[in-house]
């Protein structure tokens, strides 16, 4: 059955796969890495935020700006420490220093946070809006609306600032934009941070929308690469949309056909898009 | 000359292996103990907790000075070897269970998930150790030799069958403790209190493996073959990876249910309660089995528990100041906690009271021949311990349908939200009486406070 | 093939030798052990050394699977099935079972073919969810769910069958190898390095790329077939992403590309799965204290270790574990044999 509120989980959680689809699709554009711990980021920012407002007493919507700042430090020391050294190696190797990564991340987790499932107080616990059967909770609108204010700053970001300019540029052309001046590796840095910070605001907004435990952080990754691939690389529209549909359309084959096709279904989607443009929806350009 | 020394080379080396592994092959092995091999899956809170009971078991029985082998003439005492199935892993399982019966056990204990168990069990049917298994919820584990010939699990093998023995409730225990819960005490006073005199709607969330379909198959041919007041109004099935369910409990919502029955262990069931309440507004009674009676189950719930309902068979957050309904529940809580800082869950009791049953067959049996010990612990006769049974006894069967299987006693509790301690604490609701032991019953049914039936 | 003189040329040069070893070895080490659980952690070996071998192939010619425990456990179910419902002998059936992962194989690379490499990736995890979800959905007809018991293939006890194994995996390292060293494996290096350049020197990428993804199926479909009659048992979690990750795994800290690199990784990673977890208890008592949200540390600390040493080998060693063993081979050739 097709209704109101499946539509409505449909688009929450396909507002967390976009956060992270934005920043993956800026990390592998810019920088051509395959981060498959990308969603490992989250995981933590999400137990950032656990422990802030837990510990500190912050408000849960306040502590998301704790979680990007740190998520951005984690960001940094593995850029540095683990995928600086293999970038430039085969793809292959990435994917096995983010399989190591996610090994750390998760027991790391484990080990100091516990395996049980935790989930993040809301001020507006409980708290919504009633369209006849439909119970619209607070916490999706403000979700819905701090998505849409990263994304509007991230934009701006991109196509309105020096630093932007130059990390299209060095999407586009590494040995061009080097030889224009600029300091590839900062670009590096930064659009790898810039990811994290996403995946940092992405896991709080989670964690105050689901449950999380130490392991949530894997099945996000890889739909989220099926996304960026749905939707076209190095393509923010394509995110977005793809990272919307992916979210819905998994929630209405729950729906419609069982719960165990959401996945498969969510997959069969890709595959078809990518038979018929093999470069996803979006996408102008292969790698 | 570069061949000479390659040569030497290579020989030195084989040498060197053929050495190590000379020296740990004859390592001495030390009779002095009885090597119990215990199958639990350590990656998760389950096994722990089977880990932890299984050394209060052994701890104590060596403190009195071990098990009494009377072909020895002298105590020995118990030695665990672990074999670790990680997750419940069925693909792991083998190669563990492999590696301690190879290292000489003399009796197996354990066992969690039917398919770890299923796939497990295996070598140790070949090889005739005695086994006994105490977490699988499918009832094959012991009964694969009277499956029809050509069955996927069947094993033609009578004799190494009769090693397996289950000390455990199986899907078909709790299912028929549920529904006939639902028939006899729910639907009487969903009457009473909204007028419905109508078949009782019911719904079931499970997850898709061996457990979640057993439970829903079981459940099914309960309420058939007993003609049961129940419709099940909405069927669900989800995979083992869902960590929300805002999706299928919406499904579950509009098909109107007075009840949700969930199938699944501690941390989805708890996610399932609190996500059908604050995020769907499926303001239902929910019940799940007893596998999550596990302390981290109170944890996750929180609030959400409040007037919710849980199948058991072993309540240790159920005790009033510390009085259980079992008297010998008593000392193992309060042992347990002072031990290792938290309450026992239901898993690890089954295991401690394996010990107990196997010390009682070795020294019935007065050897530490396998077959002698097999048929000790067929012939079993101790009083209940942790598990309450039909009989107050502990007795395995011996016919085709409950080939080694005990009989076990379950029971409904329902749980009340403690404010001071954030977490809700069980109350025995049915039925009310258990069967040698008495009055078990605490309180009443009741329904929770935000509770609405299904559609009139 | 096996002429006196391919033997003696085999023989007479490094590689041949180092192969003869390696081969000799593990005839040689099962003689040397008694107990079935050590047997049981070879074969586990030899055949992790197909499976991971097939992956190796497919990545050498530029293609990425994610999913390819999909055809693992294609190849494993279908040969189990087919031994208990229609009582074909799994001799035959593991090669029925490889040609059907094949034939599913060919279907997915036809579509695929023009896909990038991480595109393809991407298609194949995808297909191992769909398989996942089509063999539990059928249950009736797989028993995925509960998972059954599978017949012995020729031998139920070990000691054969570790033999067996033993044969057929370097049989299949050895057709590997052939292919690797012909022209269809040059064509796969150079659509590797750069397929546009391939294509330009007139190479018809698409043909070659399909034949590599039915090969590598075969072989994964095979070794998944050999692996459940292994096991004796056969379940659902046979499709999970740790079977699809460990063949990657195991060629890249190996040495991806190379005909030894799957081998040597097959060897360390089963290893690591079944000796680390002895440490558990170690850790468990000495480190339980620093962390309180945990009742058993040591599973969670090993694997944060065994996370760690990954990371720092494949840093320190791009090219994997045997690019070291060939820097010391020459090094002792040449720095203490020569110096003589």
């Amino acid at each position: 059955m097709i209704d109101a509120t499946i539509l409505l989980w449909g688009v929450a959680i396909g507002s967390i796969y976009v956060l992270l689809a934005t920043g993956l699709n800026l990390i592998f554009g810019v920088m051509k890495l395959v981060n498959f711990a990308h969603g490992e980021l989250l995981m933590l920012g999400a137990y950032v935020s656990y422990s802030i407002t837990t510990g500190l007493g912050l408000d849960v919507y306040l502590s998301i700006f704790v979680s990007m700042g740190v998520i951005a430090l984690v960001g940094l020391g593995v850029e540095r420490l683990a995928f600086r050294r293999v970038l430039g190696a085969d793809k292959l190797n990435e994917i096995f220093v983010s399989l190591g990564l996610i090994l750390i991340f998760d027991n790391v987790a484990v080990l100091i946070w516990g395996e049980d499932s935790k989930l993040l107080t809301s001020p507006f616990k409980g708290m919504g809006l009633h369209f006849g059967d439909v119970f619209l909770r607070y916490d999706l609108l403000i979700a819905f609306a701090v998505v849409v204010a990263i994304l509007v700053g991230l934009l701006f970001l991109i196509n309105k600032t020096k630093v932007g300019m130059a990390m299209r540029a060095t999407s586009q052309k590494s040995q061009a934009s080097m030889l224009m001046g600029i300091n590839i590796e900062h670009i590096y840095i930064f659009t790898f941070m810039l990811g994290a910070v996403l995946a940092g605001a992405a896991g709080t907004l989670f964690g105050i929308i689901f449950p999380f435990n130490p392991y949530i952080g894997a099945l996000p990754t890889i739909k989220t690469f099926a996304i960026i691939i749905l939707g076209g690389l190095g393509s923010i529209k394509g995110a977005i949309v793809g990272g919307l549909l992916f979210g819905i359309a998994e929630n209405l084959a729950s729906a419609t056909l069982g719960s165990i096709w959401g996945d498969a279904v969510a997959f069969a989607l890709l595959i078809a898009v990518l038979i018929l443009r093999p470069k996803g929806l979006f996408g102008e350009k292969g790698d | 000359m570069v061949n000479t020394k390659l040569v030497a080379a290579v020989v030195i080396v084989i040498i060197a292996v053929a050495a190590v592994v000379a020296v740990w092959q004859f390592m001495p092995a030390s009779d002095e103990t009885i090597k119990i091999g215990l199958v639990a899956p350590l990656s998760i809170p389950v096994g722990q907790d089977m880990d932890r009971a299984a050394k209060m078991a052994a701890e104590e029985i060596n403190a009195d000075g071990g098990i009494y082998v009377e072909s020895l003439g002298k105590r020995l005492k118990i030695e665990i070897v672990v074999a670790d199935t990680e997750t419940a892993n069925p693909e792991v399982a083998p190669a563990e269970v492999t590696r301690v019966v190879d290292q000489g056990v003399d009796v197996l204990i354990g066992g969690f998930g039917s398919s770890a168990t299923l796939a497990g069990q295996v070598y140790a049917i070949e090889q005739k150790v005695p086994y006994v298994i105490t977490g699988a919820s499918t009832h094959l584990v012991t009964r694969r030799g009277f499956l029809p010939d050509g069955h996927s699990l069947k094993i033609d093998d009578p004799e190494g069958m009769s090693y397996m023995f289950h000390y455990c409730t199986t899907v078909y225990h709790y299912s028929e403790t549920v529904a006939h819960f639902f028939a006899e005490a729910m639907k009487p006073l969903l009457e009473s209190e909204y007028g419905l005199t109508r078949n009782l709607r019911l719904a079931v969330l499970y997850r898709n493996d061996a457990y979640g379909q057993g439970v829903w198959d079981a459940t099914k041919q309960f309420i058939e073959d007993d003609n049961l007041p129940i419709d099940i109004v909405a069927e669900v099935n989800y995979e083992t990876t869902k960590t929300t369910f805002q999706t299928e409990l919406t499904t579950v919502k509009n098909a109107e249910p007075d009840a949700v029955y969930v199938v699944d262990f501690t941390t989805n069931t708890a996610v399932i309660y609190t996500q059908g309440q604050t995020d769907v507004g499926l303001n239902s009674i929910y019940i799940a089995v007893e596998c999550c009676e596990e302390p981290e189950f109170y944890t996750a719930l929180g609030q959400y528990g409040d007037g919710q309902l849980l199948e058991s068979k072993f309540a240790s957050y159920a005790d009033v100041d510390g009085e259980f309904y079992l008297p010998m529940m008593d000392t193992y809580v309060a042992d347990y906690k002072a031990k290792y800082g938290q309450v026992p869950g239901m898993m690890g009791a089954d295991t401690y009271d394996a010990f107990y049953i196997v010390k009682d067959a070795i020294e019935r049996a007065g050897t530490l021949e396998k077959s002698a010990v097999r048929d000790a612990i067929e012939s079993c006769d101790m009083d209940q311990m942790l598990i309450i049974t039909q009989t107050g006894k502990i007795e395995f069967g011996t016919d085709e349908d409950n080939y080694h299987e005990i009989d076990p006693f379950t029971f409904v509790e329902q749980l009340y939200y403690d404010e001071s301690i954030g977490e809700c604490r069980p109350k025995v609701i049915w039925p009310a009486t258990a069967p040698v032991v008495g009055d078990i019953k605490q309180a009443d049914l009741v329904f929770p406070d935000n509770y609405e039936p299904g559609s009139p | 093939m096996f002429t006196k003189e391919n033997l003696l040329k085999l023989i007479k040069n490094t590689k041949g030798r180092l192969a003869l070893l390696a081969i000799a070895v593990s005839l040689v080490i099962p003689l040397l052990l008694s107990d079935n659980y050590m047997l049981h952690i070879l074969t586990l070996i030899v055949i992790f050394t197909i499976y991971a071998s097939s992956w190796n192939l497919l990545a050498s010619s530029g293609q990425g699977s994610l999913g390819h425990a999909a055809f693992l456990g294609i190849g494993g179910f279908t040969s189990s099935l087919l031994a208990i419902n229609l009582g074909i002998p799994p001799i035959v059936g593991i090669f029925l079972a490889a040609t059907l992962s094949a034939a599913i194989g060919f279907l997915i690379g036809i579509t695929c073919v023009r896909l990038k490499a991480w595109f393809l990736a991407m298609v194949t995890f995808g297909f191992s969810i769909i398989a996942s979800t089509l063999f539990s959905e059928f249950d009736e007809v797989t028993h995925a769910i509960l998972g059954f018991r599978t017949p012995p293939l020729l031998f139920s006890s070990r000691l054969p069958f570790y033999y067996f194994a033993v044969l057929i995996s370097i049989a299949c390292v050895a057709v590997l190898y052939f292919i690797m060293k012909s022209k269809m494996g040059l064509a796969f290096k150079a659509i590797h390095q750069n397929e546009a350049e391939a294509r330009m020197i007139g190479l018809n990428t698409a043909k070659y790329k399909l034949y590599a993804f039915v090969l590598s199926t075969f072989f994964a479909g095979l070794s998944g077939a050999i692996y459940a009659h292994f096991q004796r048992y056969i379940h659902i979690s046979i499709f999970s992403a740790d079977n699809s990750f460990m063949p990657l795994m195991m060629s890249v800290i190996g040495g991806l590309g190379t005909i030894e690199g799957p081998v040597i990784g097959s060897v360390i990673m089963v290893f690591i799965d079944h000796f680390l977890i002895n440490i558990d208890p170690f850790l468990n008592s000495a480190l339980s204290p620093l962390f309180p949200a945990v009742s058993n540390v040591g599973p969670n600390i090993r694997l944060v270790g065994l996370g760690i040493f990954l990371v720092i080998v494949v840093i320190l060693l791009p090219k994997g574990i045997t690019s070291l063993l060939r820097k010391l081979y020459y090094y002792v050739r040449t720095e203490i044999i020569q110096s003589e």
